[in-house]
């Protein structure tokens, strides 16, 4: 089970670590998800590849949100890139260890484990029952930030800075990112994020009437729909999904822990291509968050270029010829530049 | 008939529009030939730095668009079974998701804005749902460039409406559950008369850098500009409030644009075209598109009472008094609450003399606000695109007072650009559908007015307000195009160059000047430039452009095995016509 480790807030230096913390963990569940989504075949898994893609989209969200705070606290937020195989930052009380998964149902296991609710996930029948519900009990984060939300409350306005290095919506993810002034909107984003995660307590769905994701990736697990029942509960896991195990590169786990040096030089190219679009990806959100505004769209395109050197790297074999190897989200500034 | 009768769901909220402009001047573009124009001797890195050098003029707002237009924060937020206005239906409050791509058909124009699509969907999957896939693009309609006249800044002042329909029989799911309204609609789409759902939305209150204020724009462009010099992907969406309405599509009714009963605007600053259907007890009006708001507050204009009448031939001796509305029946809450349409109870009497008689909405001192244009001819496909050498044959359906009329009907039809004026008719048929033969001889982009009535008066020009009209784009063949040796250099020069310096929102996944990843990529670049995926979302390019003969040099050179020789581009030269331009600050 996770736990993520409490400490008392007594100071807003308190409340800042564990602001920090939280961007750790929320950027650390990228690479996992987007690993998955990359490892998907195009043309197959349509419904799957959404799923993943919505949910990697709004924990990027909640980063910037969490970075918004921080600034908003008076600090630089300081994103810190994670290694894989590893454990979520902050967890104790936990031997899960975060995989770099291609889609499968690991994988899925692996993000519900992740994204498990507060209270656990509401277990819901199977209409049509197509597999056991892997029995697995997990922690949430949601206490972690009703926690943060409970301290930021008691601050008087004067500690709030406005405007300070805030990352919004003009450009991208409209709509989804605003600025934090003031405990109003570090409350809204904290509501945000929670909901988002696990819905609301009684409900799989989130405040804007999506499914949470901790069922969006149970129904990919499951290979069926959280469909609305007439049952106590009010929904059941129903119509198939449609995901195909086999629409899938057959990538390797943990790229990063891989021995690159036997495979072919266009397979270790690619690797490079990989982690210098990534660790540019890091360097210019971290510019960004910092007071560099502008550089967010530097980001957004080294995020692409990341997509176009995972899709590269996902098609070149590696020694073993039936084998492929993702993105490793390495961040090695020495490539930058150096790569093209 | 259509989205003014029940049942009906009610949206609210907004759409961003990403479109990139770099395509609307004749000195970066020719919209007949389709091809992007380079000086002389720069290429794609010159025209690319001159489009984010007029950003801080009046020429170029968004360099990097990528054309995509979504729905955020967009709710159902009300349901009409037939009883008015409800908000607890199911249905309510599920989100509504839409992403389409903005493409005007003419570049140079602001008459022709489509939005190609997947599909639509109202509520989620596994929820109360309706799923629409995509049969036709979205068109927008009924301009209004009198909304919103307190922002000045290039589409700020306009409001569109915007409307499509998904026909039954193509994949339409409606997922009730506990929705009255969806058991509803399941329940009428049992009917032979109704073909499908129609959604109708409007946009309105569109701001660019995310600035209520203009007068701010100018040092936003100049932020904006800072980070395009600075790099990465740079987009500048403006953003619209939008009120919207899902009801069913019958047989003979457009599928487009509105096919109700047209009350044309007469004040066209106070109150811009709208539409009306009277049934035997209620008379429904769709003022989506009509009330000017008075700021950016979105405070509605205080017309007062309007009363509804119906008129003799004479256009004023009143026949019939239908009701009156009050600023309460179209404030600015009651129209974000149900979409701009307003029901009010009509005398039976008085309804039935309206049905033969010219309906207007008047002030308290009789001022003619809109007057109904009893026929009305609607083309059924409203854009069109042909290449050179193809022919094809254009339906126009007849309304009468909002249904189809009878055969027999003459309708004119004219291209307002030619000298002539001269325009040619044709008869509708029982289902009061005239026929029209448009053949693409070269590149152009044309377009066509209609009459409908013995005699009728065809429009000298376009008034998107009253008129109806189709835009038709012929692409060149290009043949000598397609006779090149396909080579990198030919390839990229010929073809893809067009789109690496128009668009780069193409290349956000694909560097288009990079062979390597364009040959890697074949298979992909089939499917997404094949003819047969021109509606889809995601063919390429987006600003549908690619020739016969341009597709043709491509496909062979991806099927080919022609060596990747690097393309050497001439260095930025200053280029004296350019710096003219932005000097004169360029043109919209």
């Amino acid at each position: 089970m996770i736990y993520l480790e409490f400490k008392a807030i007594e100071t807003v230096d308190d409340a800042i670590e564990l602001l920090q913390m939280a961007i750790a963990l929320e950027f650390s569940t990228l690479p996992p998800y987007l690993y998955a989504l990359y490892s998907i075949r195009p043309g197959t898994n349509a419904e799957a590849a959404s799923r993943i893609k919505s949910v990697a989209m709004q924990e990027m969200i909640h980063m910037c949100l969490a970075c918004n705070i921080v600034n908003a606290l008076g600090t630089n937020p300081v994103l810190t890139a994670p290694t894989y195989p590893g454990p979520l930052p902050g967890g104790i009380g936990t031997d899960l260890t975060v995989h770099l998964l291609p889609l499968s149902k690991d994988a899925m296991a692996q993000a519900m484990a992740i994204e498990e609710p507060e209270d656990g996930a509401i277990h819901f029948p199977h209409e049509e029952s197509l597999l056991a519900a892997a029995a697995q009990e997990f922690m949430t984060i949601g206490q972690f930030y009703h926690h943060l939300d409970g301290f930021l409350a008691t601050l008087p306005a004067s500690r709030w800075s406005r405007g300070r290095n805030q990352l919004d919506d003009r450009q991208f993810l409209a709509g989804k990112v605003f600025a934090v002034n003031g405990f109003t909107d570090a409350h809204r984003a904290i509501d945000g994020i929670v909901s988002e995660g696990e819905g609301t307590r009684d409900s799989p769905l989130d405040f804007g009437g999506d499914v949470a994701h901790y069922y969006r990736f149970a129904e990919v697990f499951y290979d069926q729909v959280l469909t609305k029942a007439d049952n106590s509960k009010g929904y059941a896991w129903k119509d198939k999904l449609g995901v195909d195990w086999n629409g899938v590169y057959p990538a390797i786990a943990d790229p990063g822990s891989h021995d690159f040096s036997k495979d072919p030089p266009t397979a270790r190219a690619a690797q490079d291509r990989c982690d210098a679009a990534f660790t540019r990806l890091v360097q210019e959100l971290q510019r960004a968050v910092a007071g560099e505004g502008g550089r967010l769209g530097n980001a957004v395109r080294a995020m692409f270029d990341l997509r176009m050197a995972a899709k590269q790297a996902l098609t070149v074999s590696l020694a073993v010829p039936t084998q492929v190897a993702g993105p490793s989200f390495r961040y090695r500034p020495s490539l930058v530049g150096a790569v093209q | 008939m259509s989205v003014l009768e029940t049942p009906r769901l009610f949206f609210r909220g907004r759409i961003t529009w990403d479109p990139i402009v770099t395509n609307n001047r004749p000195q970066q573009y020719d919209e007949n030939e389709g091809k992007t124009v380079f000086d002389s001797d720069d290429g794609v890195v010159a025209f690319r730095k001159d489009a984010i050098a007029a950003v801080t003029g009046p020429g170029n707002w968004n360099p990097h668009g990528t054309h995509r237009s979504t729905f955020y924060e967009t709710f159902t937020v009300g349901v009409d079974t037939g009883g008015g206005l409800s908000t607890s239906d199911a249905i309510v409050k599920s989100p509504v998701s839409f992403t389409g791509m903005l493409v005007d058909l003419e570049p140079y124009g602001a008459f022709s804005s489509q939005l190609f699509f997947d599909d639509m969907s109202f509520g989620i999957q596994g929820g109360c749902r309706v799923f629409a896939p995509r049969v036709t693009r979205m068109t927008g309609r009924y301009i209004n460039f009198a909304r919103n006249t307190t922002y000045k800044y290039v589409a700020g002042v306009a409001s569109v409406v915007w409307q499509t329909s998904f026909p039954k029989t193509s994949g339409l799911r409606i997922d009730p559950h506990d929705s009255s309204l969806l058991q509803k609609f399941a329940e009428q789409l049992e009917h032979d008369d109704v073909l499908g759902l129609t959604v109708r939305w409007n946009t309105y209150r569109t701001l660019y850098f995310d600035s209520l204020n203009p007068a701010n724009n100018t040092a936003l462009a100049q932020q904006l500009h800072d980070k395009l010099v600075g790099g990465g992907f740079q987009p500048n969406p403006a953003r619209s409030e939008l009120v919207g309405v899902l009801g069913l599509w019958r047989k003979g009714e457009p599928a487009t644009e509105p096919g109700d009963r047209a009350l044309l605007t007469r004040q066209p600053g106070h109150m811009a075209s709208a539409h009306v259907r009277v049934s035997k007890h209620q008379l429904t009006l769709d003022l989506a598109n009509s009330v000017p708001e008075t700021g950016v507050d979105l405070a509605k204009l205080n017309l007062g009472d309007l009363n509804a009448v119906a008129v003799a031939p004479d256009g004023a001796t009143v026949v019939a008094r239908l009701g009156s509305l009050k600023y309460a029946d179209y404030c600015r809450e009651k129209y974000e609450a149900s979409a701009g349409i307003v029901t009010i109870e009509v005398d039976w009497g008085e309804a039935e003399k309206a049905k033969t008689a010219d309906i207007q909405i008047r002030q308290k001192d009789d001022t003619v606000l809109l007057a109904e244009a009893a026929l009305r001819a609607v083309p059924t496909a409203p854009n069109i695109y042909l290449d050179e050498g193809e022919t094809t044959t254009l339906s126009v359906l007849v309304l009468d007072r909002g249904k189809p009329t009878g055969s027999g009907v003459q309708v004119a039809m004219a291209n307002p650009d030619t000298s002539s004026g001269a325009s040619t008719t044709s008869l509708t048929n029982a289902e009061g559908i005239a026929t029209f033969s448009l053949s693409g001889t070269k590149g152009q982009v044309e377009s066509f007015v209609f009459a409908a009535g013995q005699g009728a008066a065809v429009p000298q020009g376009i008034n998107p307000q009253t008129t109806t009209y189709v835009y038709v784009r012929t692409l060149p063949a290009d043949a000598d195009i397609a006779g090149l040796e396909p080579s990198w250099t030919t390839v990229y020069g010929k073809v893809l160059r067009n789109w690496h310096a128009m668009a780069p929102c193409m290349d956000n996944w694909l560097d288009l000047g990079n062979p390597d990843q364009v040959k890697s990529f074949a298979a992909m670049l089939h499917e997404l430039t094949a003819k047969a995926n021109f509606e889809a979302f995601r063919f390429m390019p987006v600003t549908r452009d690619m020739t016969t003969g341009e597709r043709a040099l491509l496909y062979a050179f991806l099927d080919g095995t022609g060596a990747l020789e690097p393309v050497v581009e001439a260095p930025p030269q200053v280029s004296l016509q350019r710096l003219s331009r932005a000097m004169r600050g360029g043109a919209r």
